[in-house]
């Protein structure tokens, strides 16, 4: 189950503006906060941040709206946080904001239906990330198989995933991404 | 009455000239900053201009005078970029002021605007997104995908006004064309603000740590090299870093002034021969960020 939340509406209601930018600091925290309300109402969902309709996003409201985000939303009953309708620009100053917490976060570009990880995640989980979305759902020896690694580099590789919740990791020890909203 | 000539061309290096001028600060006279010689000034140095205003009024000091230049196109143009109509505010105006217009030239993206608070952060970001991709794409020629770290840019330097300068601030951008330097034209963001300067801001983080070596220079060096901030908060410092981040990437510059030093950050073999630190310049009130963008190069 997801929460799909667009920002542009959480921004209007959170700040009396007529754009649809996420800049300034104080802006960002006021889109956190308004985000983890709705989170708290919706245990159980993954929550599906919705960029389409944002303007500008400046590295300290990344920082404030996704970076502190994904820190607070690990004590809320929140699987995970993906993003969507990301642009270019928008990853640049979301991955940047990331990068400095050693944090990461999925997601998909405005223009593609594939996911990607942005932040900091070791190259392994790269890797391990792009063969487990061609899968589906996969355990960790098919992923070895198809990476040409042993079994332990992949699980590991995938519980790193998993640990950050950029996966899901079920109980019959397989992992997987999930359909694409 | 102290005579403080206003340099020719006064911009970000200029401003060197204007505070050695100033003499001792506070000043002991009131102070004429005598321009009628100035042909041209950058963003940077009308910002900075006001910035000289606003931190003798803070101090309280006798009201400043400001002759104007004598030619009549660059007061008229001083005027089109919002100088003036925020320097009544700070200085008793000497010579034919042009009549009041509104920013009607095209290279001027932003006029000099005061920077309070984060809703005039938001409002600059917002106004100018789409006059900012049509600029960056038909007079500079660059992609769209410059645009978004333009914007980023321009609302991380004046959310350095409301989050560190204890006072308020000046932004304004303008294009222009950089051909003494560069052979190219260029966007320039400019702001500034009369407020405690990178030191005093970083004062109780690092001056214990850096010791005998501590200085304006070495404090703005851990803003925008070390990505360094006065709060504790891993998350903070982003602004400076990021904006350095893109800079890198469109061989862009930042320059930045406060009390006695000026550090800047930009490809060597484009810019210009300044050294990548100058300090015990003459000291200037707050902090002046200068961020240059080339467009492609001219074909001649």
């Amino acid at each position: 189950m997801s929460s799909v939340i667009r920002l542009d509406v959480v921004l209007r209601e959170a700040v009396a503006t007529p754009y649809s930018d996420l800049v300034t600091r104080q802006t960002g925290a006021a889109v956190r906060n308004r985000v983890l309300m709705v989170l708290r109402d919706r245990p159980g969902h993954d929550a599906h941040l919705d960029f389409s309709a944002v303007g500008l996003v400046d590295f300290s409201c990344a920082d404030e709206v996704v970076a502190k985000l994904i820190v607070a939303s690990a004590d809320l009953p929140v699987p995970r946080v993906l993003l969507y309708g990301v642009r270019a620009d928008h990853a640049d100053a979301i991955e940047h904001a990331l990068d400095r917490l050693g944090l990461a976060v999925v997601a998909v570009l405005i223009d593609s239906d594939h996911p990607l990880l942005l932040g900091a995640i070791p190259e392994d989980c790269r890797t391990a990330f792009d063969a487990l979305t061609e899968r589906g759902r996969a355990a960790a020896e098919s992923i070895a198989n198809a990476l040409g690694w042993t079994v332990p580099r992949a699980l590991e590789a995938l519980e790193g995933l998993a640990s950050r919740r950029c996966v899901l990791a079920h109980a019959d020890a397989t992992f997987e991404f999930g359909a694409v909203a | 009455m102290r005579v403080v000539p206003v340099p020719s061309h006064l911009d970000d290096q200029t401003i060197d000239q204007l505070a050695a001028s100033l003499g001792a600060w506070p000043p002991e006279e009131r102070i004429l900053l005598d321009a009628h010689a100035t042909e041209w000034a950058s963003p940077t140095g009308f910002v900075a201009l006001l910035t000289l205003g606003q931190a003798l009024a803070e101090l309280g000091a006798p009201q400043p005078r400001l002759a104007l230049p004598d030619s009549a196109s660059v007061t008229s143009y001083w005027g089109k970029a919002g100088l003036l109509q925020h320097a009544e505010q700070y200085f008793e105006l000497h010579g034919k002021a042009p009549p009041r217009k509104r920013a009607e030239q095209s290279d001027v993206l932003l006029p000099v605007t005061m920077i309070r608070d984060a809703a005039d952060v938001m409002e600059v970001v917002g106004q100018i997104g789409k006059r900012a991709t049509a600029m960056l794409r038909d007079q500079l020629g660059l992609e769209a995908s410059v645009v978004g770290g333009f914007g980023q840019s321009l609302s991380e330097a004046c959310q350095n006004i409301v989050e560190h300068a204890g006072t308020t601030g000046w932004a304004a951008v303008h294009a222009y064309s950089y051909r003494r330097r560069l052979g190219r034209k260029v966007l320039v963001i400019a702001t500034s603000d009369a407020g405690v300067g990178f030191r005093r801001s970083l004062d109780a983080t690092l001056a214990k740590r850096i010791g005998d070596r501590w200085s304006d220079g070495a404090a703005i060096e851990s803003a925008l090299i070390q990505g360094i901030s006065r709060f504790r908060d891993p998350g903070r410092g982003q602004g400076l870093a990021g904006i350095k981040r893109y800079l890198s990437r469109w061989q862009g510059k930042i320059s930045i002034r406060s009390g006695t030093a000026r550090v800047k950050f930009g490809p060597e073999w484009t810019w210009d021969e300044e050294p990548p630190r100058s300090e015990h310049l003459a000291w200037f009130p707050g902090s002046q960020v200068t961020i240059l963008i080339p467009g492609k190069e001219i074909d001649e």
